[in-house]
């Protein structure tokens, strides 16, 4: 297949996917949460006499990203098992398109959906933030571009798990892989202490083989207003981005091998 | 036969587990047939007997365990094939949120056609299918007709050269399934072959030209439409009035009989060799005979006889 008809297919699947996205209730509930923690990261500012606007972005940050991870978790694992139980996957792989472009456009799709929501998010944080004169700088806006390739990465994991187990598996396994991810530094020091040989050799390998999600923790970073060198932001997105496609990878791999009965 | 091979199938077979921890249950045994183009190839069977599994296999779905599927000469693992290929699937299920107009286009363009092509071509689908006036209503606010009638349109929505529709008729009303018939009808015209799952055996006597029967995974009968008809036994069918009881016994055990009321007369079907025989015995009896024809085996004597057979 040519790569520009190949390209318009998956172009044609993500816009779908994008407007079925944005119709899901959960996706609306969980933003205004969301729009509802950053707000009220400035009452809870109030409360304190000392670095109130530290806390109020550090209040606001962290509720963009277990949002946005709520939201690409939530919309994520029902990417293609929707798909294959409602069966209008039937009718669109009856078409010449491959099952990997019905993959990467309802990647692509959700993906495009979760980084509108984190504008939105990212949006009304900006505004919170010159309402009550807190500083932004440059570092926010890495804290907001690294979230979002972890964003992207997490519905790569979604994507991957919904493409061969039901919701509530896929949620459990993504949700696992998100909170391994993020500990699997303290996991790996904790195991290099450790007496035990076999013991720090499965806290390396989940360290090496699960993606080191902190990489892309830029919170306190930018919470503090820390200056911040190139390779602080681009090394993350190169590493994210390399992940993904291996991700990728694997998920159109196994969806090719799937039997849709 | 003639005709350029369209679809051949060569000894599929296919297992399923039917839940985890399961043992694997084969639910096709080795089937093989082909499809010539320009014909209408009816598949028929009793629900569960492996049609929709067969025509998943060959739209590159589901995997055969072991045996060959092509259509137009390619591995059905391919894609580039489709391009050529419709599908309608059983009981086929859109966003409900696109229109009809919508839906039709978003297939078009993962079929790559030209934004011209598409919009001239989707016009003419609806009008075909009967939906040009609920062309911008939401397939939610749709019944199961006129959803079948948008799966239909899809189906055809990139001209395809050969069409595989299962159960077709599927939630139409008798003016649905008569538009639909000739529509069947028409892409045979147009030198299209269509390859139609279904058990309603009337549409089938009505539009195909070969037809294979398929009971528990296994073919059990293949061949052109009128061959199904000579098949088996040639009997008569004699319609009589004021046949009483005793004589009508005697009938089922000298000639092998078979007797059935229709209305106040009796209708004796028996092997043609008998006729003459039967006929002296009726009128011996005092016996009014109002009819005699010869019996033309139908498509449903064959199916439940393959049904039957199965079930030995």
């Amino acid at each position: 297949m040519n790569p520009s008809r190949s390209l318009s297919c998956i172009l044609a699947i993500a816009a779908n996917t994008v407007r079925e996205s944005v119709r899901s209730k959960l996706l609306y509930g969980l933003l205004f949460f969301a729009v509802l923690m950053i707000g009220a990261g400035a009452v809870i500012a109030t409360l304190s006499y000392v670095e109130g606007d530290r806390i109020l972005q550090d209040v606001a940050m962290a509720a963009v990203r277990f949002f946005g991870v709520a939201i690409a978790i939530f919309v994520g694992i029902h990417l293609i098992h929707r798909e294959v139980d409602r069966r209008t996957v039937y009718t669109i792989l009856s078409k010449p398109l491959s099952r990997g472009e019905f993959l990467l456009g309802k990647f692509f799709g959700l993906v495009l959906t979760i980084w509108l929501q984190m504008a939105i998010m990212g949006a009304v944080f900006v505004a919170i933030s010159l309402a009550v004169g807190a500083p932004l700088g440059p570092a926010h806006l890495a804290f907001f571009a690294l979230t979002a390739v972890e964003l992207a990465l997490v519905v790569a994991i979604a994507t991957f798990f919904s493409a061969f187990t039901t919701p509530v598996l896929a949620a459990f396994f993504t949700f696992g892989v998100w909170v391994l991810g993020h500990g699997s530094r303290d996991l790996r020091d904790i195991g290099a202490g450790a007496d035990s040989r076999w013991f720090q050799w499965v806290t390396w390998l989940i360290h090496r083989v699960l993606p080191d999600l902190e990489t892309f923790n830029l919170s306190s970073a930018a919470a503090h207003l820390l200056p911040l060198t190139a390779s602080d932001w681009l090394l993350p997105i190169l590493y994210g981005a390399g992940y993904l496609t291996l991700v990728l990878f694997a998920a159109v791999a196994v969806f090719e091998r799937r039997d849709l009965r | 036969m003639s005709g350029r091979e369209i679809v051949r199938v060569e000894g599929v077979v296919k297992d399923v587990r039917p839940g985890f921890g399961l043992r694997r249950k084969r639910v096709l045994h080795g089937i093989d047939f082909e499809v010539r183009e320009g014909e209408i190839f009816g598949f028929v069977g009793p629900n569960g007997a492996g049609k929709t599994t067969t025509l998943k296999i060959l739209m590159g779905l589901s995997r055969a365990t072991a045996g060959r599927a092509r259509v137009l000469g390619c591995d059905v693992r391919e894609t580039a094939f489709r391009r050529h290929v419709g599908f309608l699937p059983e009981n086929p299920y859109f966003y409900d949120y696109l229109t009809a107009r919508e839906t039709l286009q978003f297939y078009a363009k993962l079929c790559g056609m030209g934004r011209a092509r598409r919009a001239e071509r989707i016009e003419a689908l609806l009008a075909q299918v009967g939906l040009s006036q609920a062309a911008d209503a939401r397939l939610r606010t749709f019944s199961k007709g006129m959803q079948q009638r948008v799966g239909i349109a899809q189906a055809l929505v990139h001209d395809p050269d050969v069409v595989f529709l299962d159960e077709p008729m599927s939630g139409l009303d008798p003016i649905g399934r008569k538009e639909v018939r000739d529509l069947i009808l028409r892409l045979r015209e147009q030198g299209k072959t269509v390859f139609m799952n279904t058990h309603i055996l009337h549409d089938v006597e009505l539009v195909c030209d070969r037809v294979a029967i398929i009971v528990a995974g296994r073919i059990r009968h293949l061949g052109a439409l009128q061959d199904f008809a000579g098949a088996g036994e040639r009997q008569t069918d004699v319609l009589v009035a004021g046949l009483d009881a005793d004589a009508g016994v005697l009938l089922e055990e000298r000639f092998a009989a078979q007797l059935r009321g229709v209305g106040d007369r009796i209708e004796v079907r028996v092997p043609e060799k008998h006729t003459n025989d039967v006929l002296a015995s009726l009128l011996e009896a005092g016996a009014q005979v109002v009819s005699l024809s010869p019996h033309r085996r139908s498509l449903e004597d064959l199916f439940l006889s393959a049904v039957e057979e199965s079930q030995r």
